[in-house]
């Protein structure tokens, strides 16, 4: 305890002395610590709209408009066989149309300059969203594809595994990006503590002298680097929080509107202690880099 | 309490710091070691400190060869000496009364501990009224006096000067040598490095003279 106390005591008062060359180490570490944030509340929020679509995964079937009554029937009934298909509902050309004109209030007049229905008849599938059936919808869109009567099937879930894929490259590429962040902030700390220790040799030949224990002399260099982390990380967090009070205030219906996200998730208690933690780890990396470095 | 046997320090380029030299210091002895510049001393006093090892030969203390020491035996082992240099290597930051409470701290003597003890030995000094004080705002004579209550305050069985009046007049070095004398009546061996052979003729003690690092005389 008395440890502790004398190297939070003297790590405090490094600090205040080389305050200019610790803000440096400090900006670092927030920004690293902002990048791994931002990147974790776009992929948390992503997730989360990915998880809503795949909900809500469709198919369409579309049918040719000379289909007969039986092809119809047909297609309805690999539907109703199928045990991937939650529920499917048969949209008339007629009903397609009326849809068409209610959502699209501005282009209805063009249906009509047309002079006949453009919009075909379907199936619009609702899929179970179980991951591992795969490759059973698959077979089930290339069985239907090729039934006598369909015009083509258009398969949401394929579009939306593409979209898994850039999300998953997009996690890789930011791991990549705050793995390097996360070396120059614990790079950056350990070239101000080992600043700080330069500034205190003195100091450190008498404790040397006069027998003072190892961890006496390095570990106000560690709690000076895993202060500057835990400092960072509460600046990141901070902005974090500005940035997504604002992004919410300001996007938040639009968001909701263009592509239906139910409003901006912020970390969890959890998810912000780990951060601060996390930047604390990152400082202590930095610490004991610069700590070893004390002769 | 000191025993040196076919002592010697060779730097690089062959140069020899001490050369095959022996002696012996009894517990509560006040010895002086003497020599011109490059004689030796000052080496002699850095492996009584550890601080580097012998090329050859031993040194032993209370019986312990300080070349076998392991890391944590050599803390231990520094925590029973108690050093003077000539100039000073106090801390400008701290006031007197953290640079003499500094060595107990950073033992992790509790703090009602470091304040008894640095405070007793101030006082001993006689610097008490000095206590808040920067080292820079005190004249020489005041700062080795500083010195040498840090030196004390962990209650050494060896102190170790090197060229404590180095920087000092000839009236503030006998003053100095003085503390060293009532240190040294309190049982703590005292070994102090001076080229200042008037200084050694008033103290009176036994004196080795080093050349070129052998002793080439005992007085």
């Amino acid at each position: 305890m008395r440890a502790l106390k004398y190297f939070f005591a003297e790590a405090g008062a490094s600090l205040w002395h080389g305050r200019r060359a610790a803000a440096l180490a400090i900006l670092t570490v927030t920004v690293g610590l902002f990048l791994l944030g931002f990147f974790l509340l776009v992929n948390a929020n992503v997730d989360r709209l990915v998880a809503q679509w795949a909900q809500a995964a469709e198919m369409s079937v579309y049918l040719t408009d000379d289909a007969s009554a039986e092809q119809r029937a047909a297609v309805e009934a690999t539907l109703a066989a199928s045990p991937l298909v939650r529920s499917f509902e048969y949209v008339s050309k007629v009903d397609a149309l009326a849809r068409f004109q209610h959502d699209f209030k501005d282009l209805a007049g063009l249906t009509n300059e047309l002079g006949e229905n453009p919009l075909p008849a379907a199936f619009e599938v609702r899929l179970r969203s179980s991951a591992g059936d795969q490759a059973g919808i698959d077979a089930l869109a290339a069985s239907l594809s090729k039934a006598p009567g369909v015009a083509d099937v258009r398969y949401d879930r394929q579009w939306l595994n593409r979209l898994l894929l850039a999300v998953a490259l997009l996690r890789g590429v930011s791991l990549v990006i705050i793995t390097i962040v996360g070396i120059a902030a614990a790079l950056t700390v350990a070239n101000v503590v080992r600043l700080a220790a330069y500034a205190r040799l003195d100091e450190i030949e008498i404790m040397h002298l006069v027998g003072s224990p190892a961890a006496f002399i390095r570990g106000p260099f560690v709690v000076e680097g895993v202060l500057q982390g835990g400092i960072g990380a509460l600046g990141a967090l901070l902005l974090l929080w500005a940035g997504y009070a604002v992004a919410t205030a300001r996007y938040g219906t639009m968001l909701a509107d263009a592509i239906g996200l139910d409003g901006l998730a912020f970390f969890s208690p959890m998810m912000m202690l780990l951060l601060v933690v996390g930047g604390m780890a990152v400082g202590c990396v930095g610490g004991l880099v610069a700590a070893r470095g004390v002769r | 309490m000191i025993e040196a046997y076919h002592l010697s320090k060779v730097y690089s380029r062959g140069v020899y710091a001490l050369r095959d030299l022996s002696l012996t210091v009894e517990k509560g002895e006040f010895v002086f070691l003497t020599g011109p510049s490059g004689a030796g001393k000052s080496t002699f006093l850095r492996l009584m400190l550890r601080q580097e090892l012998p090329s050859e030969g031993q040194l032993m203390v209370s019986g312990r060869n300080l070349s076998d020491l392991r890391p944590r035996e050599v803390q231990s082992y520094r925590r029973s000496v108690g050093f003077v240099f000539q100039d000073f290597k106090l801390i400008p930051r701290k006031t007197v009364f953290e640079n003499v409470a500094f060595v107990p701290r950073v033992l992790g003597a509790p703090e009602a501990s470091q304040r008894r003890k640095a405070f007793q030995v101030l006082k001993w000094v006689g610097l008490q009224h000095r206590m808040t004080a920067l080292p820079l705002d005190l004249s020489g004579g005041e700062q080795q006096r500083i010195a040498i209550a840090r030196a004390l305050v962990n209650d050494p069985m060896l102190v170790l000067a090197d060229e404590p009046t180095g920087n000092l007049d000839p009236d503030l070095s006998l003053e100095i040598m003085n503390l060293f004398r009532e240190i040294n009546a309190r049982g703590t061996t005292v070994v102090v490095a001076t080229h200042d052979r008037e200084l050694i003729r008033q103290v009176g003690r036994r004196a080795l003279t080093l050349d070129q690092g052998q002793i080439v005389e005992t007085s």
